[in-house]
């Protein structure tokens, strides 16, 4: 083998194992996205809606009546937190947080592109449960989402439940 | 390939491929953030617009607005439609509000001078600081016992804001507020005074109207308060009510109004008085008139002859008599006078000629003519004062009687004539602030600039003007927080006034919007309309916050009835056509110059939506153009986006050529508007400002700036990179815009 | 074969014209061109409302202007006897519509409240519609525009910003049909009349525009339809469009701004 032919070689090898990276690099960023991000302070779903039975409304205020549902102010975390378990590292972060007055960063766990246009006030007063979409958050200790909120996944609802319109582009992008 | 050499590429590759998917994991942007409220406000359901009643502040006609707010942001700013101006409606000014408040050349908080007057160079101070340089300032004049040497100049203040700073001069001891607006109407109020007796503008009911014989004025467009002519003009075309009523516009340019009338009469530029009182002659002579003294009108009216005014007005015998027997035989007429006839030199006359033709009409006080507006139920002194003007503003300033000079919302050096020398006396003076959103031609020369609130920021009020024939109040209230560091006027008046105390300490208020609530249950307590609309303040500010202000459930009011004398009239006509500076030899062509449709005064150039606002009438978009009529520019070997040097007596400009057939051969026009050196990144150097043309040409009895005062010559400069946005202006044949007959309900 | 007959049927019942009649809705818009003075209120009113990109002059002098609605304004004549006549064009959300007709990838269709819509997400920019359109009213993005900041605080969340190489145009502001329809179904009731306008018509100073289900006999526009002085832009092409003009009314009567 002269040299030539392993520059040859070596050439080749860069370019398959630069695409390969590429390849890998897309797929990860496409289709395996975190479905249970970190959060600034472990909340856990399980404490609150599964252990202690707090409804989903009386935290997510605005779900019936908003697009959104609403992610507590921290006003609200304090509500309950000023006198219950405050001698927990967790809620003295949640303390420290509202000292500052300033709002606790978390991460979206259900995020949807700009161009889609939902609102949880329709689906609430359509009657659905939260779980639906959201699973089981009650057994959850860190949130984790488990639907892929891809557009069959809200067509084929749409279809078992005979949407009116349900299939209509414009009745879900924007 | 050896099978080694295989092996190795699947190695590699798929050593490669979970590198990539590694990093991928490891570097992948973080989520986006769910931020909550720390502490909510009850008003906000994130994802559910909000609505303020509010007041629009682009212009001064006050139309009511709501804004539509998401989560602390302005969406859009819509037409209020219970507000008795605007109904709802909105111009496209207007409706740029959100760009004043978002627009990215805001100046951020309040600034202090640095470098040499001029230059822009200026440092970031606090509001305390800044409060303490103007409280120390104005000590020290008023201790050296000059406190009249303290010069306030503003836009025509209607509201409580003008009231405070009326108190804070007078406390102070001064007596200079100056209240100027280059499309002020300082004409219109003077005529209006001097022959029926009004302090304020007259309500013009369009809506009414079968035939509206209007002399230059753009009434749909830019003059007086545009949209409620403009919703009155549509309900005068198909409101049904005995027919449609017409338009005749008389003028040397086509306006966007003009465009839209039945008849255009193209008099001669200067002329419109003469061809008024012509028309009134005629109405005299063949006995149409009405109200009594006719021997008295023959006496004032006996130099305008018909036959003789048809060679001085371009206008011939026929049409004149033909105008006058329409408008005296098509009832209710009304006859408005506008930029067109009073932005001359003897602006008056030309208005005092319009109220003689609605006074032999009969059409004053009457539905569809003139009405003369009830006391505005803000209490101010409303009487415009003549007296204060740019021109003894520049002489005090020449004298050395200006020590200390307070801008507030106003650019005078953009909008008045360079001979004027407003750059000088503002350079010159000891001692000035700026109250503004922008750095504009004006703020430049400031040594404190301090950053105002939009209006969608700020409280206020207003009574509109020119009102709409019943009282009206307007609330504005902030929609949103303010977006950056900058205060309200009226609380840097009470900021100032707390600081200095002493003779200020009677101005008290906390801030101006305690100041505002105060006037207005002061206002309630003694109002008997207002008291009777609710219980007790409270509800009644509830409610007037609610509705964007306060205005009477569809009361019929008593209507004064107003005459006019023809001795009161008979010392301010015209003698001759209006005065134009420069040869016709030298000079052959008239210049008229008009607000452009969105920028007004030069205002709006800073907003990008209104910059990329094709001209309603040439489609010209980013810039300035010079209208010339296409045989005038056939001779002058022109073509349509020729550069043109535009040149007067006074100054020189450069535009581009637009052909348009919408004007006098003899006659060429530019628009207000763009032209800036300052104001930003989307207005600065950009276009002519045609302003720097004109002498510094005031109406003596009431030292309104004359725009139409000079004549122009016209020569080639080189090609130009004019961007309209008209395919062909022809239909060819291709019935796009079809015409109906009319229906034979209405007369003209 | 049945199953082939059923869709033949199904193909038939959209080939008899009017069968959009059988839809919720066929909004429609009706312009008094004797009342509109051609003073581009609307024009603003519709950047505000559908996150429009201000282009700049060069891209304006290049054609690429974004207004989904413009006043076209017509001279005829000469000094002094010069007519101008101004008339508002949108997406005429055609019943026929020919830019439907064709797109390869079926960005662009129907829905069932008669409206031509354009779906961003599956526009692949072939132009293709834009050339079909007779009324000249697809704007497509030559580049991603966005707005200086802080401009962007202003950007309606009920209307996405769109991107390079998508096809857009007017929608009859369908984000306001929507929140019509949805307070609507909160309420338990159907649209009212008059309850839904978009943004264009909401800002008239004149009044000219007016907005409507076309459908329903009961509506404005359909009252205003039945004019005498109705008529639609480029009939003669067969284009069945929602937007009905009311002639202007000429003050002679023989002569109009085409002379």
């Amino acid at each position: 083998m002269n040299s030539l032919s392993l520059i040859k070689q070596l050439i080749a090898l860069v370019i398959v194992g630069g695409a390969a990276f590429l390849i890998g690099y897309g797929v990860n960023i496409t289709y395996f996205y975190d479905r249970t991000p970190e959060q600034p302070i472990e909340f856990s779903h399980k404490i609150h809606a599964g252990d202690n039975k707090i409804p989903c409304k009386y935290c997510h205020l605005y779900v019936e009546r908003s697009r959104v549902a609403g992610v507590p102010n921290v006003q609200r975390c304090m509500g309950c937190h000023k006198i219950i378990k405050t001698d927990s590292p967790l809620i003295q972060k949640l303390t420290s947080y509202w000292d500052k007055k300033e709002p606790i960063p978390w991460v979206k766990v259900h995020n949807l592109p700009d161009y889609v246009h939902f609102t949880h006030k329709r689906h609430i007063k359509a009657g659905l449960d939260c779980s639906l979409c959201h699973g089981d958050v009650a057994s959850m200790s860190r949130i984790t989402r488990v639907a892929s909120l891809k557009m069959g996944w809200c067509l084929s609802c749409h279809e078992k439940r005979e949407v009116k319109n349900g299939k209509d582009c414009w009745t879900c992008h924007k | 390939m050896k099978r080694r050499d295989f092996l190795k590429f699947i190695g590699v590759g798929a050593a490669g491929g979970a590198a990539g998917f590694i990093i991928g994991k490891v570097s992948k942007p973080p989520g986006a953030k769910l931020i909550p409220y720390v502490v909510p406000d009850e008003n906000i359901i994130p994802g559910v617009a909000n609505y303020y009643s509010s007041l629009c502040t682009l212009c001064s006609a006050g139309c009511g607005i709501h804004a539509r707010v998401m989560e602390g942001r302005v969406k859009k700013i819509e037409g209020n439609p219970l507000h008795p101006v605007n109904k709802g409606r909105l111009c496209a000014l207007g409706q740029a509000m959100p760009q004043v408040t978002y627009n990215p050349d805001r100046i951020k908080g309040p600034l202090k001078r640095r470098g040499a007057k001029g230059t822009g160079d200026y440092v970031d101070i606090t509001w305390e600081e800044a409060i303490t340089i103007i409280s120390k300032n104005l000590s020290d004049i008023a201790k050296s016992g000059s406190a009249d040497g303290l010069y306030l100049l503003t836009p025509p203040q209607r509201g409580n804001l003008g009231a405070l700073i009326d108190s804070f001069l007078t406390a102070y001891g001064s007596s200079n507020h100056y209240q100027y607006e280059l499309f002020g109407q300082r004409n219109l109020y003077f005529a209006n005074h001097a022959a029926m007796g009004l302090a304020n503008a007259p309500h013009y009911d369009i809506e009414n109207a079968k035939y509206v014989l209007s002399f230059g004025a753009d009434f749909t467009s830019t003059w007086m308060s545009p949209v409620h002519y403009s919703a009155a003009y549509g309900e005068m075309r198909q409101a049904g009510k005995g027919g449609r009523g017409a338009l005749v516009q008389v003028e040397p340019r086509l306006s966007l109004t003009g465009a839209n009338a039945d008849e255009w009469v193209p008099a001669k530029p200067g002329t419109e008085a003469i061809l008024a009182l012509a028309i009134a002659h005629a109405v005299v002579e063949k006995g149409w008139a009405k109200g009594g003294d006719l021997d008295g009108w023959r006496h004032v009216l006996a130099g305008y002859k018909p036959s003789v005014a048809a060679d001085l007005t371009d206008v011939s015998e026929e049409r004149i008599y033909a105008i006058a027997r329409a408008f005296t035989h098509t009832r209710p007429s009304l006859a408005i006078g506008g930029d067109g006839v009073s932005s001359y030199q003897d602006g008056v006359s030309g208005l005092m000629a319009v109220n003689i033709l609605n006074h032999l009409a009969g059409n004053n006080g009457a539905t569809g003519g003139v009405i003369p507006n009830p006391e505005p139920a803000i209490k101010r002194d409303s009487a415009v004062d003549f007296k204060r003007r740019i021109s003894t503003l520049a002489a005090d300033a020449a004298k050395g009687k200006v020590k200390a000079l307070i801008i507030y919302n106003s650019n005078p050096v953009f909008t008045t004539p360079v001979a004027a020398k407003l750059a000088s006396v503002i350079r010159d003076a000891p001692f000035v602030v700026s109250m503004s959103s922008f750095l504009d031609e004006t703020a430049v020369y400031a040594d404190l600039i301090l950053p105002m609130h939009t209006g969608l920021e700020d409280w206020g009020d207003d009574a509109p003007e020119p009102g709409v024939g019943t009282r009206v109040m307007t609330i504005m209230q902030p929609a949103i927080t303010p977006y950056y560091n900058s205060k309200g006027a009226g609380d840097v008046f009470l900021g100032v006034a707390k600081q200095m105390g002493g003779r200020l300490s009677g101005l008290k208020a906390n801030s101006f919007a305690e100041y505002l609530k105060d006037a207005w249950r002061t206002a309630y307590s003694k109002d008997r309309q207002m008291s009777a609309s609710a219980l007790t303040f409270d509800e009644f500010w509830e409610g007037a916050l609610k509705r964007g202000g306060w205005w009477p459930k569809a009361t019929v009011e008593a209507r004064r009835q107003v005459t006019v004398s023809a001795r009161s009239v008979s010392a301010h006509l015209a003698q001759m056509p209006a005065r134009f500076e420069g040869k016709d030899t030298d000079y052959p062509f008239y210049l008229m110059l008009y607000p452009h449709s969105a920028h007004r005064d030069g205002r709006g150039a800073n907003l990008p939506w209104l910059q990329e606002l094709p001209d309603p009438m040439t489609s010209v978009v980013w810039g300035t153009w010079v209208e010339v009529n296409p045989k005038t520019a056939a001779r002058l070997g022109l073509k349509e986006g020729d550069m043109a040097a535009i040149e007067s007596p006074s100054g020189k400009i450069t535009a581009p050529v637009y052909l348009y057939p919408g004007i006098r051969p003899d006659t060429v026009a530019v628009p207000i508007g763009q032209g800036h050196t300052q104001y930003g990144r989307y207005a600065a150097r950009r276009g002519a400002n045609p302003i720097e043309m004109l002498p510094h040409s005031e109406d003596a009895r009431t030292g309104a700036i004359a725009l139409n005062s000079t004549r122009v010559k016209l020569s080639g400069a080189g090609p130009s990179n004019m961007v309209k946005m008209e395919g062909s202006t022809k239909e060819l044949g291709r019935e796009i815009i079809q015409t109906a007959p009319p229906d034979g309900r209405s007369e003209s | 074969m049945s199953v082939l007959n059923s869709i033949g049927e199904k193909l038939k019942s959209y080939r008899v014209p009017g069968y959009y009649t059988k839809f919720d809705h066929r909004w429609g818009m009706v312009i008094d061109l004797d009342r509109c003075n051609g003073c581009e209120a609307c024009v603003t009113a519709c950047y505000a409302e559908n996150n429009l990109p201000v282009v700049g002059e060069k891209d304006c002098a290049n054609s690429r202007a974004f207004s989904w609605l413009r006043v076209e304004r017509y001279v005829e004549g000469e000094y002094p006897d010069v007519k101008v006549g101004f008339i508002p064009i949108m997406c005429h959300n055609c019943a026929k519509a020919p830019c439907e007709t064709g797109c390869p990838v079926y960005a662009t269709y129907h829905n069932q409240d008669g409206l031509n819509v354009q779906v961003y997400n599956r526009c692949v920019g072939t132009f293709t519609c834009a050339t079909y359109c007779p009324y000249d009213v697809r704007r497509f993005n030559w580049r991603t525009y966005r707005p200086d900041k802080p401009l962007d605080e202003q950007l309606n969340p009920d209307v996405t910003v769109r991107e390079m190489g998508v096809m857009e145009k007017c929608t009859f502001c369908i984000q306001r049909i929507r929140a019509g329809k949805d307070n609507a179904k909160d309420e338990r009731r159907g649209v009212k009349d008059g309850e839904i306008t978009p943004a264009c018509a909401q800002s008239c100073p004149t009044g000219a525009i007016t907005f409507g289900d076309l459908n329903d006999p009961q509506s404005m526009v359909s009252k205003l339809a039945l004019s005498p002085r109705r008529y639609r832009l480029l009939e003669e092409l067969n284009t069945d469009p929602s937007v009905i003009y009311l002639k202007r009314v000429a003050k002679d009567g023989s002569t109009g701004t085409g002379e």
